[in-house]
């Protein structure tokens, strides 16, 4: 072999005095190695962003809303449709997905923690805020897993390929104490809102650490947790200052990104960085593909009437033939519904006909709800939350999507203070009434506080309150399976606007059956593919 | 080219036959009588039959006289390996008889020998002419007194002169590529013969790496194909034509687009998870696959496939998956030019297997769908009846396909003198697509082939340019298909509207495909690419050659897409579009330079000592470096006119330079072959190679493939002397080897970060983020270890040949991304892992047959493979598409097919009630039954099982031939025997997801309590519990027998008569009428038994399809051609 490797070596000498070929030592020109990559901090940093983009994703924001008892998806048998019917496996994608996409974006998390101090020269302060936004997105991810999954593997570095095979999961207590400390201590190094310059707009702030660690607590029913924690951004601006924005519209538009009430939220950027799912959700007419999911008459029914009382309430003055009117003006923001006055682009107006038959033109023809497995809405509404007015051809849109909100404190602050049995008019004028103030209620019989209401009504109220201020925002799975009532609201045949057989459920739209199994769906799957590489992994009962 | 070897051939043929004259006279010293040594055992015999078992023993034949000769007595004898004096002598003991031995005669006699007992051995002298089927002389045809060792070769005018035969006797004359032809001599004395080409002749030349080898001397496994199978077909390309033509060269082609001409080739099957194409070298210069696209077929002289180690391994790390040797046309030294020029034109129907069923009759099936899960029905019976009414309008598929035309056009011109030969030829192809729109592709092709002698030193010059132009629709074939066929055929449905407006409906909401089509851009191509080398070629000494090389392969491609707005209406009349397509107005440019430059020296050595011993050896360096780069720009919101930048246009930002785009490799290495043969009849040879590839790190990146091949002419040997004069020729071989394959990613072996344009956003300001891929340093090449052992065999004098290959290949070190589990985070570092093995069997059968005038030519092959997985780590991956699982699986085939089988429909609600259910599912009767394979109660994912495997097996290809007069008849059928395929989406599932509106005639025989056994399960609709019971598993619902037969090719031709011809200047006029594709058998009915989702690899490890049936159509075309030859 050594003469041959000489006369190789000798030979390739003769070749290439000869001609132009190329050598045997080639690094590639797209990409860096080890030898050149960590030099720079902004190199770094680019490691970072990698993180952050990993944290959450719109399909994930959108599609974990079709979950839930607020939307129904029509079309295509997707993952989240086959959980929501019972049918899921250990096999089911999202599982396996989920699970994957949250390590992937904690391995980013460990690279940039392992490698940063190979950067020469580096601003310590800022190597040390960096550091606090990475642990915090690895806290994000590791809150998502245990959610989920329960019990998950905990590791705080970088594991190798022989360790990843025999990892065993960790108490979900343990992953929640971790998560804890964690945010505890990236919110004592993370500048607050207002410290960061303009240019680091959405980044990782010491209140989006604390009202992070609040909806720990809140997913625990850790109620006492809950209150303290949330009191840290409603009672001091040691961790930033947040308000609620003045338009519940506005939060969701372009225009009013970064705005005092967003904690938490996704990145993304018009044209460069987009998500695109109104594509499939928006009114056919205003230029959407198809529509793959739509809201429920259930989420549609429990919007309030504008003097405060719910629609089955014999005094509400709802009229079932007439049902958009004097309703809670968020019903506007989140829903299309028949007759809706959909904002174009351009300012102007159009109707979106929906009830059968009622169409003036062909061309608005095309929203009408037409029975199941069409192109058009299967539930008789639309969605409207997040559509972006600005958004480009194919709603290819750059508004950030919100993760974590100064209502949503204000509502975790108000459902613990009732469930220790502390609600009165202080925590309700400072939560629910001003939510629904800045919603648009002005009656009294709305906004005001009612003594007379025991703790479950307070609870009921609480609870709608929540679902329908942050519907469409990704949250209401997570609510009703720690409320428990996801095998009550998700046992049930969902239904759309009453545009259906008049001799079935009143006409109103009967859907495809949903099935939650108290006993299993409370948890997921360890993915079945990931339980055959390692077994020490276990699996959650019923799967 | 071929004359030129006749010739060269012919001198070699006298040489070796002046060889065999000095070998004939030294063994004529010992007669006949002295070396034959008979055995025969006759109990109670006449004498008669003793005589006759001599004869048919030997070549010795009686003379006697039954008056002299009692052959009615009775004897008994007993004789092993005698000499025939021995056994004479004690037969007629004391019986007065004696004998004499002239030669193979023998007369019996009593007393005096007297001469004129002897009529027969008169001797005579015979002398005559042997022409050519053109009339011209041969000189050096071999002429043997049968049974004897007399003979002569032909002289240069053809005469030969052969003394003292007798009438009994047998002429033999011989040729190289000649049928060889007896003559009885009878009382001729002068004898004309008129010799006919041989087209399967045993002393072909076959191409093998760096050389060339006589087909009676190959020991290696090469099969050859000839321009005859190339020529002639209304093929796009030569892979095209390569179809069938090799037993296990295994050509997919998973498309028939035009625009997208997708071809898997694998020779012998599947040996790696990675890539299993095999190495393209075009006249000794090695290049890659796309430039075997971009030959003009109608250029090529020949293609070797070489597939075992023997012959491959002199490629080295590259050999694994077989190499596939292309030799272009050369000039031949006739003095007057030969001008050819040929044409072939036809058109290419569509034709699409499946149609949807009639409006009414599918509105009717949605509401049974819907009912059948307890949902309303979506249609009323008014609407039904109006469909009923007023019939059904274009089915959209239909009103997107036409037929489209072809042609084809070559010109060449070649000839030469004694010390230079030159072929220049042109080519032109045009392919229309069959989408409406125009689209299609055209090629140009040149080359000029100059060989030039300058005494000792040869030169050529081989180049070829061709540039291929396509335009090809701005949307994917499969939406258009699918756009095209998920709809109903109702009435009031429209894709264009009479005022001219492209219209959407219910169903079609987002755009129609022919609007996409006629309006909607296109994506423009035009490559150009030159492939030239020279050669030099100098005899250093005796069996001595210098040889060097240097070949580029140059392609310069670029890419234009033009997406153009075009608005959609929801009815003739409405006056604001609802959607449109290509709303971003997209204007792109993608531009790439490849080059490939490969340099070669070599030594070639040849010579025989003794007469016996035949040597060769071989030496040579070689470089090869390959260097890419692209660079692409793409606007969106570009000016609708033009394509300009206008004020608010965007530069996408997948745009790119250069930098991002560039790849580089290199290969060094040193190889060589020694071989030799003793009297052509025992063969040994070595060869090996020794590559350096830029693909691994320093210390990994040599590597050594060598092989041994063994090889025995059994039918040289004397005791096979009977067998080779009644049977024929038989040659067993072996070789054993170690090939490479070194087909991975550049710069696998460095960890490497990949910065991403557009990560994230702060502040609205995009920011990038910077991905991590693992390196392995330690990484290598893959190892295949490759035994293969084989028999070539001919009959009834060499009209039938045939050969049998055996292979097992064990493909070690593959270079693997193991089975992550994802905690892990993320992909880790390839390593040599895994393990395959690989082995099958080859048959070829070639048959060559004259009866009359009609001429007849069978060539068959035949193969198979099988592959394994041997060792995955222990782990195994499944991976998914919707509801495809592809298995890796130690002990499985790569990449099976995994998941439940299917039991048949429930009948009943007590056959539910005790059968085991899938998971949350609710079922009625008519819905899939899933077998419960652990008996656990319940469906999950333990009941999955291996279902089928989508690589072909059982392979075969058929081509007839047969001429008479000035007619050509040839067929082509090729086949698969065995193959899984997977197939979703609405061409299995009715109304598929809700995506899908439509459902087909070939779904029609559904479950229905009075049709219990049906093809189908019953109707329901998406989203219903049953409907994710019955189409939401990965199960064997989706899995078709995709065995098929296919009449590939089918052509008639007429030459007219030459006198006819001449007398205008022509020298052959053929015309010819040509169809392809026209007729398949197969399982399915409904989808082209061809097409798959997978690539040559399977998917490798990680890879699926997920096939939706959205294909292309399967084309047939019909067309007629022209050649010209002056």
């Amino acid at each position: 072999m050594k003469f041959l490797k000489y006369s190789a070596g000798v030979a390739s000498l003769i070749l290439m005095l000869l001609t132009s070929c190329n050598d045997l030592d080639l690094a590639p020109t797209n990409k860096f190695t080890e030898a050149n990559y960590w030099s720079s901090p902004e190199k770094a940093n680019m490691v970072l962003n990698m993180a952050y983009s990993q944290m959450y994703n719109s399909g994930y924001f959108f599609s974990t809303e079709a979950l839930s008892d607020n939307i129904y998806e029509g079309r295509g048998s997707s993952s989240e449709k086959i959980i929501s019917s019972g049918q899921a496996d250990a096999s089911n994608n999202r599982f396996a997905n989920e699970w994957r996409d949250c390590y992937g974006g904690i391995k980013t998390c460990h690279t940039f923690l392992e490698n940063v101090d190979r950067v020469e020269g580096m601003d310590e302060d800022l190597k040390a805020r960096m550091n606090a936004e990475a642990r915090f997105i690895r806290a994000y991810l590791y809150f998502r897993l245990t959610t989920w999954y329960g019990d998950v593997p905990l590791f705080e570095t970088d594991i190798t390929l022989d360790e990843s095979k025999q990892i065993a999961r960790t108490s979900h207590e343990e992953v929640l104490a971790f998560v804890r400390n964690e945010l505890d201590a990236v919110a004592a190094v993370l500048p607050t809102n207002e410290e960061y310059s303009e240019e680091d707009n959405g980044r990782i702030t010491a209140g989006a650490a604390v009202a992070l660690k609040a909806r720990t607590y809140l997913y625990s029913n850790d109620w006492q947790n809950v209150v303290n924690t949330c009191e840290q951004l409603i009672n001091s601006d040691q961790y930033g200052s947040y308000s609620l924005f003045p338009s519940y519209e506005g939060i969701f538009l372009p225009e009013n990104e970064y705005n005092d009430e967003v904690i938490l939220d996704l990145g993304y950027v018009p044209s460069l960085r987009t998500w695109g799912e109104y594509f499939d959700y928006a009114p056919l007419s205003v230029g959407a593909r198809v529509n793959q999911m739509a809201p429920t008459q259930e989420l549609v029914d429990d919007y309030l009437m504008m003097n405060g009382r719910t629609i089955d309430d014999a005094n509400s003055g709802y009229d079932e033939n007439d049902p958009y009117v004097r309703r809670d003006p968020r019903l506007t923001a989140t829903v299309v519904y028949h007759e809706f006055p959909w904002r174009l682009p351009d300012g102007t107006i159009q109707t979106i006909y929906i009830k059968p038959g009622t169409a003036p033109d062909e061309s608005a023809e095309v929203d009408e709800y037409k029975g199941q497995g069409t192109n058009s809405t299967s539930t008789g509404y639309y969605m409207r939350k997040y559509y972006d007015p600005q958004s480009l051809a194919s709603f290819t849109s750059g508004l950030n999507l919100i993760l974590i909100r100064y209502a949503d404190v204000l509502l975790m602050y108000a459902e613990a203070k009732n469930e220790l049995n502390q609600m009165d008019e202080n925590v309700w004028n400072s939560t629910i009434k001003v939510i629904r103030e800045r919603a648009g209620f002005s009656d009294a019989s709305a906004l005001n506080f009612d003594a007379s209401l025991s703790q479950a009504d307070l609870r009921e109220t609480i609870r709608r309150e929540r679902r329908i201020e942050l519907a469409l925002e990704g949250l209401r799975i997570f609510d009703i399976r720690r409320w428990e009532t996801a095998e009550t609201v998700l046992n049930v045949t969902p239904h759309g606007a009453q545009y259906g057989d008049p001799s079935m459920d009143n006409g109103y739209i009967r859907l495809d059956k949903r099935t939650f199994n108290p006993e299993r769906d409370y948890l997921w799957a360890v993915p079945q593919s990931q339980k055959d590489l390692n077994p020490n992994l276990g699996q959650n009962p019923g799967y | 080219m071929w004359s030129f070897f006749l010739k060269l051939l012919r001198l070699m043929k006298v040489t070796l036959f002046l060889l065999c004259i000095s070998v004939f006279s030294v063994m004529a010293k010992e007669s006949y009588s002295q070396v034959t040594r008979l055995s025969v055992e006759l109990k109670n015999t006449d004498v008669k039959s003793v005589l006759e078992e001599i004869e048919n023993q030997s070549e010795f034949y009686f003379f006697y006289s039954e008056d002299v000769v009692d052959t009615e007595r009775k004897v008994s004898v007993s004789f092993r390996n005698t000499d025939i004096e021995k056994i004479l002598t004690e037969i007629f003991y004391n019986t007065g008889v004696e004998y004499k031995i002239v030669g193979r005669q023998v007369a019996l006699f009593k007393g005096e020998f007297d001469e004129s007992n002897l009529p027969a051995v008169q001797q005579q002298g015979v002398t005559g002419t042997v022409t050519g089927a053109d009339g011209l002389p041969i000189p050096g045809v071999t002429v043997f007194v049968k049974g004897t060792t007399q003979g002569t070769v032909t002289d240069i005018d053809g005469n030969f002169q052969v003394s003292n035969v007798g009438p009994d006797a047998v002429l033999s004359f011989s040729f190289v590529g000649m049928l060889s032809q007896e003559v009885v001599v009878g009382n001729q004395s002068n004898i004309s013969v008129v010799m006919e080409e041989d087209a399967i002749g045993i002393e072909e030349v076959v191409v093998i790496g760096y050389g060339t080898m006589q087909k009676k001397n190959l020991i290696g496994s090469v099969d050859q194909v000839n321009s005859d199978l190339i020529e002639n077909r209304p093929v796009a390309n030569a892979v095209q034509a390569l179809q069938g033509a090799s037993a296990n060269l295994v050509i997919q082609q998973r498309s028939m687009n035009p625009n997208d001409n997708n071809m898997n080739i694998n020779i012998r099957g599947v040996s790696t998870m990675n890539n299993n194409n095999p190495l393209v070298v075009i006249d000794g210069m090695i290049t890659e696959m796309g430039s075997l696209n971009n030959l003009n077929p109608a250029d090529i002289e020949n293609v070797s496939v070489l597939k075992d180690a023997g012959s491959a391994a002199i490629y080295g790390s590259r050999s694994s998956n077989g190499v596939i040797l292309v030799t272009t046309k050369k000039g031949s030294k006739s003095d007057k030019p030969i001008v050819r020029v040929s044409t072939m034109t036809g058109f290419q129907d569509p034709d699409v297997l499946f149609q949807p069923v009639k409006g009414y009759e599918n509105a009717l099936l949605k509401n049974q769908a819907l009912i059948n899960v307890g949902s309303s029905p979506k249609y009323t019976p008014a609407e039904i009846r109006d469909f009923q009414q007023n019939g059904d309008g274009q089915w959209f598929l239909d009103g997107i396909l036409q037929s489209a035309l072809q042609q084809n056009y070559n010109a060449s011109i070649s000839g030469g003198n004694e010390t230079s030969t030159y072929m220049v030829s042109a080519g032109y192809y045009n392919q229309e697509s069959n989408f409406v729109g125009s689209f299609g592709i055209e090629r140009y092709n040149f080359r000029t082939n100059l060989v030039s002698q300058y005494g000792k030193l040869k030169l050529s010059a081989l180049m070829a340019f061709n540039r291929t132009m396509q335009k090809a629709p701005n949307a994917s074939t499969g939406f258009l298909i699918v756009d095209g066929s998920r709809i109903p055929p109702y009435y009031t449905y429209q894709m264009k509207a009479d005022n001219g407006k492209y219209l959407i409906n219910d169903v079609l909401s987002q755009f129609n495909p022919l609007g996409q089509l006629e309006a909607g851009g296109f994506q423009k191509k035009d490559d150009d690419n030159f492939l030239g080398s020279l050669n030099a070629e100098l005899d250093v000494a005796k069996g001595l050659k210098a040889k060097a090389m240097v070949g580029l392969d140059l392609g310069a491609n670029h890419r234009f897409i033009r997406g153009l707005e075009v608005p959609f209406y929801s009815s003739p009349t409405a006056e604001k579009p609802n959607s449109y397509a290509n709303d971003t107005r997209p204007t792109e440019d993608y531009n790439e330079k490849r080059y490939i430059l490969n340099t070669q020296f070599l030594l070639d050595y040849n010579q025989t000592f003794n007469e016996d011993h035949n040597v060769s050896g071989l030496i040579g360096v070689s470089n090869e470096s390959y260097t890419r780069q692209a660079n692409e720009i793409r606007m969106k919101y570009t000016d609708p006119d033009l394509g300009l930048p206008q004020s608010d246009t965007e530069i996408d930002p997948g745009s790119y330079n250069t930098p991002a785009q560039t790849q580089e490799r290199s290969i060094y290495s040193i190889f060589g072959r020694a071989g030799y043969n003793y009297k052509d009849k025992y063969y040994g040879e070595f060869s090996f190679r020794y590559d350096g590839s830029s693909k691994f790190a320093e210390d990994y990146r040599w590597g050594f493939f060598p092989s041994f091949t063994g090889g025995w002419r059994l039918s040289e040997e004397s005791f096979m002397d009977n067998y080779k004069s009644n049977i024929g020729d038989l040659k067993l071989r072996g070789s054993y080897g170690v090939l490479g394959n070194q087909n991975v990613d550049d710069y696998s072996y460095f960890t490497t970060y990949t910065v991403y344009n557009n990560s994230y956003g702060f502040n609205n300001d995009a920011v990038s983020g910077t991905g991590f891929d693992f390196g392995n340093s330690m990484l290598q090449w893959e190892q295949s270890a490759n035994f293969n052992i084989g028999a070539d065999a001919t009959f009834f004098d060499y009209k039938l040949s045939v050969s049998l290959d055996y292979f097992n290949k064990l493909t070690s070190q593959i270079l693997l991304t193991p089975v992550v589990p994802s905690v892990f985070g993320g992909a880790v570092a390839k390593e040599n892992a895994g393990e395959m093995r690989n082995q099958g069997w080859e048959a070829t059968i070639n048959y060559h047959a004259k009866t009359g005038a009609v001429d007849h030519n069978v060539r068959l092959n035949m193969a198979d493979s099988k592959n394994e997985v041997v060792d995955f780590g222990g782990n195994e991956q499944i991976d998914s598409n919707d509801q495809l699982r592809k298995l890796i699986r130690e002990g499985e085939a790569l990449g099976s097919y995994f998941g439940y089988k299917t039991d048949g429909y429930f009948g009943s609600y007590q056959e539910i009630e005790n059968s085991a259910l899938p998971i949350g599912a609710t079922v009625e009767p008519g819905d899939v039954k899933y077998v419960d394979s652990n008996n656990d109660g319940v469906i999950d994912d333990k009941d999955r099982q291996v279902l089928g495997n989508a690589f072909p097996r059982y392979t075969f290809g058929l081509n007839y031939d047969v001429t008479w007069k000035g007619f050509d008849f040839g067929v082509l059928i090729q086949g698969v025997g065995k193959r899984d395929m997977f197939l979703r989406g609405e061409l299995v599932e009715p109304f598929h997801a809700n995506y899908s509106y439509v459902m087909y005639q070939h779904q029609l025989d559904f479950w229905t309590p009075v049709n219990p056994d049906a093809e189908w399960p019953r109707l329901s609709a998406p989203g219903s519990s049953s409907n994710q019971n019955n189409w939401g598993r990965a199960s064997d619902i989706y899995i078709f027998n995709a065995a098929y037969v296919r009449l590939k090719n089918i052509q008639l031709g007429y030459t007219l008569p030459k006198e006819l011809t001449a007398k205008v200047g022509v020298q052959k006029l053929r015309l010819s009428v040509n169809a392809q594709n026209l007729f398949t058998l197969s399982n399915v009915s409904f989808i082209d038994p061809e097409s798959t989702e997978f690539g040559s690899n399977m998917g490798g490890t990680g890879g699926t399809g997920a096939n939706s049936g959205r294909n292309y159509p399967t084309l047939k075309y019909y067309g007629f051609g022209l050649e010209l030859e002056f």
